[in-house]
């Protein structure tokens, strides 16, 4: 068990999920209740704001400013969507928080629901987490029979429907805008602001998108008030607890509840059980696919935005992918320039003709027909992703960029040598 | 409005201007792929990268997706922003074929010159280009998919603009794909225009395929006159002949598209057949001594008979030059008062539209687009005009509510509200709502509506239009009382006479009320509106001109482009009259049926080989400029030279070497220059000044050019109309007769146009058997069955002397008691000679049984 | 033609949805377990249920995953070719795979019975590397329990 305290992982159950009688007994929509009865959106707004959330699908962009950006004298009816879409290559804490308590997560999209006025929430879940969206149909279900949801929910004025929706599967669709066009039957190209969601989202009606870990915090802040959040947190600016996955060269990979702030090195080597025997750690990528590489001599940073943000790193989604030193960081990033080409939507040009001309020049690398001078050409492309269209291209280029800038050695040497020295 | 600075220039723009337009007003053009002003902003391509320097943004930008803000600075040539459109063209090109020698857009490709300006030169990239399948999008349009580089114009235009759904983006990351899904024709009249707005050579004019080279041509700025819309287009010449035909924008008109029949129906203008000699009883002569001896057969008609003897017929497809001339000559001569429409009826239709429109209340094409409630009556938008269509959809696409009435089975590309009455229930309803919004405060903000409404004389239980018809007319008023905007579009085609000026008072109410919208009407050719404008007796018709003829008053006839064969709704009874005739003196540029028939031919010119101007529904006067020399085009010469020296399959074609076939001196004329010379074989010289000049004719016919010299045209043409119509018309008393009642044993007959097949000129263009379809008539499923007959069924509909035959379509969308027979130039729809409009039940037969389904087309 | 009772359904949801186009994806995935996979004039049948035009439903159906517009086998095979599972061994168990069921990636074993296809992350990489069958997900793989899965799945389509 963790020596931090629990929260979204506090009824964590081995084999099953935690059941809403169980919710329920710890206190589980006694926020909701409280909200209904006390708090004005207003209030909630303000007390989320005071606890600081930030939002959990990558940017950090904190909760309560978001819900605010819809205009109060915005259209009828408004739209919540609950971001589950998790396609960055090394997160699964979604799919962990779903399967550990659902509840949480309902509880909390009725909570944001209600701050922002609207009727109709979606989750918007990936495909291939059907097992997840069949578990939060059935409990929403549930939550609906008791009286949390549907029409005028504990004889309040308020009603909210959940629906899950299952996406087609694409990475970009978790993308908030792309999102939007996909709920929408449309095809998930991104949209660009102005105007944003929160003022012209579904079907033209104002809609915030949320990440669901994010709002699974909410209920707990509503019970606990902002202060409790802000102390769950071993930094300041970034509060409250957050849920690390961790996976590739370590003893247990997993997802754990930790402290914002947890150092790095800690997350790695005592939650994660330190690096599989003979392996030794090389590089990891610590928010997911689209962050930059990260190195030995940076372990002791601490997990939260704005000491990433500090040295140059994202969090992201605090997908940590460790690589051990017998693994070729030039066929890692190749493979993940693969991933990105592939997921790319095709609507703008850095992204859609640059991603291939990457791949391709890193596939001759690490196939022994690299040249020097592809080095620059990688760099400046790498730069110029930043000019696409929205954040897909920028956190493609991410890896591939701290490649060049942590490994350039190993990509020498791989020229030089005409051919992977990892194999 | 924001100032900001661009390259050290200094610049105004209104509000919402993006950098990218406010550049190109200064005369900076920022590169670009997906950026179309039409369009709107997409920043898909990243080509218009520029830096900012100072203001809200910073860095590199899309130009094309930012506000022009005041206090901005931006450099377009910011080593940055030039460097990264740089690597932009790279990867654009890492795709692109390297084969532009085979390239119909070679020379005119918005990729060969962005590549070339952005200096991407050399290749770096080693990997392999993609590749596509084509698909066969239909006769006009060649698919060359692997030319794209994705910048989703076609399908921003497609779907957005035009709102057809048929072609689109597919697949995804590198592998998008651009089409169809099936290969088939493109379903949309404007598809056209993806060949325009495409950057490279993904989408080619097929009908122009591998015959020219952009910088060969020969491009002037012309018109388009298969409607009445006067869409500017820019015409491309090349041996004598208009090989392609482009969109131009305007400000007034169109916004630079054009639809399919505009651009693809140029054929008419080098048809193998055209009559390029004069001819005496159909033997070829120099054109002097056949207008010399034209001139003898006048003067001794006059002699013998006088001068009312001798009638003139022209039509508005001529030009105002030729049209002016015509009258003038018939004037000087003393002949019997010219006509200009070979539908008599449809020419007190328009005379009546003409005399309603004034400068505040007509609006044009342009305004159309910002109407924020449109009413639409009588008028089939897609089929009679079909780049209205297209206006109407950007009103709609900004929220704009359509409403049309109209007995046809209408399609439009968006939602709209159709009241499906009967033609003379269209008079009814306009006489209700023009009485309601009279009394209707429509200053006041919008409140709802009585239930019914509440009439004066209780005017709507006489009218009694079942309760669907009056709760959509209910719908009706509350959105034009709540409108800012207002337009109201009519037809000429299947209403009646009093309609066009209702719909001008209704219009003219709601201007008065809320300051803005106005009329718009259709009518039914290029210059419709300028016949109208000269034919100068209101009671005179080429009916009267047939009567003459039959009794013998009248004995020699001069046609000026014009075809009354085609056009006059008694076709046998004008085949008779015209035996009886003494002379007939036929002037044309079409081998149409009239043609053949005359005596005397002279042949005239087309647009495109001396220009002319027209005026169009609006009342705008615009003018068309001459795109290439008249004459044989080169390859029919060579193609006929070639076959009478070698026989059929002799020899090559290329490159083309015969340059001329016919009699020295004898080729065609601007048809007012031909009447100018008959003028001078009829009159002493010494009485036209006017002879060089046809302007000065045309001061001196039309009242409001009298100032006006001809020359130096705005560039959104003259808009001649009063300053304010003679006076709103009075509201007739409603007709109380029962219309069309179930039990009555016949249908309404409507001829109408549609988009391809119908129209005069577009016929003769032979792409356009391919897309025309089979003859068609439209029935509502109840009068179908109450013949006993079902969709896909073959007809014949026998008439007096004259039958028909076309396959049955049943369409739920249209009004009762109607039959809807499109003028498909395949169908003698002269022979029905169907003045009265009635068709009995028993004369709609079932000729076979087998029931083919035939294809849908709009 | 689809059964009533799928029909049924699918028109259910398209009538509780905003609007139809919303439910694009929902209705070509249950007719594509229903049919095996979307043929032309599946998506036509699905165009027509949800008032879409089939090229505007052949946008979405060509852009996602896991719409199949060509025929596939009764099991297909996604296996996870992305970060986590690269580093733990995917190509040389993608090999094992194309041996065991005689395709090469992106085809369809000569039984007919599987097809196998790339798909990126799935969300497993804490039980990398990882595949998915059918909506049934396994992990940790082994050649070992590659061969006991597929084994299984044989005799289950024998069995039926
Ligand atoms: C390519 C791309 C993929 C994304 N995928 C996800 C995702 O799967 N889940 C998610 O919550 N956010 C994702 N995001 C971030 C969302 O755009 C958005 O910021 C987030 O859902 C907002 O929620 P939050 O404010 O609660 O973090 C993605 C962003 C990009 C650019
Ligand atoms: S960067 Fe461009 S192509 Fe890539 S996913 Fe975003 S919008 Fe689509
Ligand atoms: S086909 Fe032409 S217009 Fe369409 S995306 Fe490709 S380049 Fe652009
Ligand atoms: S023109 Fe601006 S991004 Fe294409």
């Amino acid at each position: 068990m963790s020596r931090y305290p629990q929260v979204l992982f506090q009824n964590r159950k081995l084999k099953r999920i935690n059941t809403l009688e169980e919710y329920c007994q710890s206190g589980g929509y006694q926020a909701l209740a409280d909200v209904l009865r006390e708090y004005t959106p207003q209030g909630v707004c303000a007390a989320v704001q005071e606890a600081g959330l930030r939002g959990r699908g990558g940017a950090g962009f904190p909760a309560a400013k978001k819900w605010e950006s819809v205009p109060a004298d915005g259209a009828f009816p408004r739209f919540l969507v609950a971001n589950s879409d998790e396609m960055e290559p090394g997160t699964f804490k979604d799919r962990v928080l779903i399967h550990a308590e659902p509840h949480t997560i309902i509880e909390g999209i009725a909570i944001a629901a209600y701050t922002i006025q609207a009727s109709k929430a979606f989750i918007f879940v990936r495909p291939n987490y059907e097992g997840s969206a069949a578990i939060l149909e059935r409990e929403i279900k549930r939550a609906e029979e008791a009286g949390y949801l549907g029409r005028r929910i504990l004889g309040s004025d308020f009603s909210l429907e959940i629906i899950v929706h299952l996406s087609g599967g694409r990475y970009i669709c978790g993308e908030g805008t792309a999102l939007l066009n996909a709920l929408m039957g449309k095809r998930p190209n991104p949209i660009k602001p102005p105007p944003y969601p929160t003022v012209k989202g579904l079907w033209d009606r104002p809609t915030v998108v949320n990440n669901i870990e994010t709002l699974a915090n909410v209920p707990h802040i509503i019970r606990n008030g902002p202060d409790w959040f802000k102390g769950l947190s071993l930094v300041e600016k970034s509060p409250g607890t957050k849920l690390f996955c961790v996976s590739g060269k370590v003893k247990s990979p997993g997802c754990f509840e930790l402290p914002m702030g947890t150092p790095l090195r800690e997350i790695i080597e005592e939650h994660a059980g330190g690096l599989l025997e003979g392996s030794e750690f090389k590089a990891c990528l610590p928010g997911g696919a689209s962050t930059r590489f990260l190195i030995p001599e940076q372990l002791d940073v601490r997990m939260d935005f704005d000491s990433m943000g500090e040295i140059g790193h994202r969090m992201g989604t605090g997908a940590i992918i460790v690589f051990d030193q017998k693994t070729c960081l030039v066929g890692a990033t190749l493979n993940l320039i693969q991933f990105f080409a592939r997921e790319s939507c095709g609507w703008c040009t850095p992204c859609r003709e640059g991603l291939p001309y990457l791949r391709d020049l890193l596939w001759r690398i690490e196939n022994g027909e690299g040249k020097e001078e592809y080095i620059p050409t990688i760099r400046s492309m790498c730069k110029d992703m930043w000019n696409s269209f929205c954040a897909l291209a920028p956190g493609a280029a991410s890896p591939v960029e701290s490649l060049l800038t942590y490994f350039e050695d190993e990509v020498h040497e791989h020229i030089v040598q005409r051919k992977c020295p990892f194999q | 409005m924001p100032k900001l600075t661009i390259d050290d220039l200094e610049i105004e723009v209104p509000p919402g201007t993006k950098v990218i337009d406010a550049a190109e007003q200064l005369g900076i053009m920022i590169p670009r792929f997906c950026y179309l002003k039409e369009l709107g902003p997409a920043g898909a391509c990243r080509m218009c990268a520029v830096k900012f320097l100072q203001g809200p943004f910073k860095g590199v930008q899309m130009s094309c997706m930012v506000d022009a803000q005041d206090g901005m600075v931006v450099s377009t040539n910011d080593p940055e922003a030039v460097a990264f459109r740089k690597q932009v063209i790279e990867w654009l090109m890492l795709n692109h074929p390297h084969d532009c020698p085979v390239c119909d857009e070679g020379g005119q490709c918005l990729l060969q010159d962005e590549t070339v300006s952005g200096g991407h030169g050399l290749r770096r990239y080693l990997g392999r280009k993609r590749t596509y399948r084509d698909q066969y999008l239909g006769p006009f349009i060649a698919h060359e998919m692997n030319r794209c580089i994705h910048c989703y114009r076609c399908s921003r235009f497609y779907q957005e603009y035009a709102g057809y759904r048929d072609l689109g983006p597919l697949q995804i990351a590198d592998r998008v794909y651009f089409g169809r899904f099936k290969d088939g024709p493109l379903e949309s009249p404007f598809s056209g225009n993806l060949v325009d707005i495409c950057p490279t050579g993904v989408y080619t004019d097929k009908t122009a395929r591998f015959r020219v080279r952009h910088w060969d041509l020969e491009r002037a700025p012309s018109l388009c006159i298969h409607c009445s819309l006067g869409c500017h287009t820019v015409a491309n010449a090349r041996y004598r002949e208009v090989v392609r035909i482009e969109g131009r924008s305007s400000g007034k008109v169109n916004a630079g598209f054009l639809c399919d029949r505009g651009r693809f129906g140029f054929g008419y203008a080098a048809h193998p057949e055209r009559p390029r000699n004069a001819k005496i009883a159909a033997q070829n002569v120099p054109m002097s001594a056949a207008v010399r001896e034209a001139g003898r057969r006048l003067l001794e008609i006059r002699e013998s008979s006088g001068a009312e003897a001798i009638a003139v017929l022209g039509s508005g497809r001529s030009c105002l030059e030729t049209l002016g001339m015509v009258q003038h000559l018939s004037r000087v001569g003393k002949w019997t008062a010219p006509d200009f429409f070979e539908n008599p009826q449809m020419e007190r239709k328009v005379k009546a539209i003409v005399s309603q429109l004034d400068a505040r209340l007509a609006v044009s094409l342009r305004d159309v687009e910002k109407a924020d409630c449109i009413l639409a009556i009588g008028v089939d938008p897609v089929n009679e005009a079909p780049m209205l269509a297209l206006a109407m959809r950007q009103a709609f696409r900004k929220d704009a509510k359509v409403v049309v009435v109209d007995p046809r089975p209408i399609f439009l590309p968006m939602r709209f509200e159709h009241l499906a009455v009967s033609s003379a229930r269209i008079e009814t309803l306009l006489q209700v709502l023009l009485q309601v919004l009279r009394q209707t405060d429509l200053a006041a903000p919008p409140a709802p509506l009585p239930q019914p409404i509440q009439l004066s004389e209780g005017l709507l239980s006489e009218v009694a239009f079942d309760s669907s018809v009056q709760a959509q007319f209910h719908a009706l008023v509350e959105t034009l009382v709540g409108s800012r905007n207002p337009v109201i579009l009519c037809g000429s085609g299947v209403v009646g006479e009093s309609v066009s000026s209702l719909a001008a008072d209704c219009a003219e109410v709601l201007q008065n009320a809320k300051g803005k919208g106005g009329i718009f009407y259709v009518l039914p050719s290029a210059n419709a509106f300028g016949a109208a404008l000269l034919a100068s007796s209101p009671e005179h018709s080429f009916l009267d001109t047939v009567e003459g003829i039959e009794n013998g008053t009248i004995q020699a006839l001069v046609v000026v482009e014009s075809d009354p064969l085609r056009h006059f709704p008694d076709g046998p009874r004008l085949q008779a009259a015209l035996t009886k005739l003494q002379f007939l003196l036929v002037l044309d540029y079409l081998p149409s049926e009239t043609v053949r028939r005359a005596d005397i031919f002279l042949p005239t010119c087309t647009l495109f080989e001396v220009g002319g101007s027209f005026i169009n529904q609006q009342g705008r006067l615009q003018a068309a400029e001459k795109v290439h020399a008249v004459g044989t085009p080169i390859h029919q010469a060579t193609d006929e030279a070639m076959r009478s020296a070698r026989g059929e399959e002799g020899g090559g074609k290329h490159p083309p070497r015969m340059y001329d076939l016919g009699i020295p001196g004898g080729e065609p004329k601007a048809a007012w220059e031909v009447l100018d010379a008959l003028m001078e074989a009829l009159v002493p010289v010494a009485e036209g000044t006017w002879r060089e000049d046809p302007w000065e004719v045309l001061k001196q016919e039309i009242p409001l050019l009298a100032s006006w010299n001809g020359r130096g045209y705005p560039a959104d043409g003259l808009h001649v109309v009063p300053e304010k119509r003679p006076g709103a018309a009075v509201a007739l008393p409603l007709e109380t007769e029962a219309h069309t009642s179930p039990s009555e044993a016949s249908l309404q007959l409507l001829l109408v146009d549609w988009t391809f097949g119908t129209e005069e000129l577009s016929q003769y263009a032979a792409v356009m058997r391919q897309v025309e379809g089979e003859p068609f008539l439209c029935m509502h499923p109840q009068d179908a069955e109450r013949c006993g007959l079902a969709h896909g069924d073959a007809l014949e509909v026998r008439l007096e002397e004259g039958s028909i035959r076309a396959s049955l379509k049943v369409r739920e969308n249209m009004a009762c008691g109607v039959m809807v027979l499109p003028r498909h130039g395949r169908i003698q729809w002269q022979e029905l000679r169907n003045l009265s409009g009635r068709v009995p039940f028993e004369c709609i037969q079932k000729i076979s049984t087998d029931t083919q389904v035939i294809e849908d087309l709009r | 033609m689809l059964p009533a009772e799928i029909k049924e359904t699918l028109l259910q949801r398209i009538a509780h949805a905003i609007h139809p186009r919303e439910q694009a994806i929902d209705v070509m995935t249950i007719m594509q377990s229903h049919y095996g996979y979307m043929s032309d004039e599946a998506m036509e049948e699905a165009g027509g249920l949800l008032d879409m035009t089939p090229l505007e439903l052949e946008e979405l159906a060509t852009f996602y995953n896991f719409i199949y517009r060509r025929p596939v086998g009764r099991y297909v095979l996604h296996i996870c070719d992305s970060t986590v599972c690269w580093m733990n061994g995917h190509e040389s168990l993608l090999q094992h795979l194309c041996t065991l069921l005689q395709v090469e990636m992106g085809g369809t074993s000569p039984d007919g019975l599987f097809t196998l296809l790339p798909v990126c992350c799935l969300g497993y990489c804490d039980h990398s590397p990882a595949m998915i069958i059918n909506q049934v997900i396994y992990g940790d793989l082994t050649r070992e329990k590659i061969d006991s899965v597929i084994h299984k799945l044989r005799e289950q389509a024998h069995a039926s």
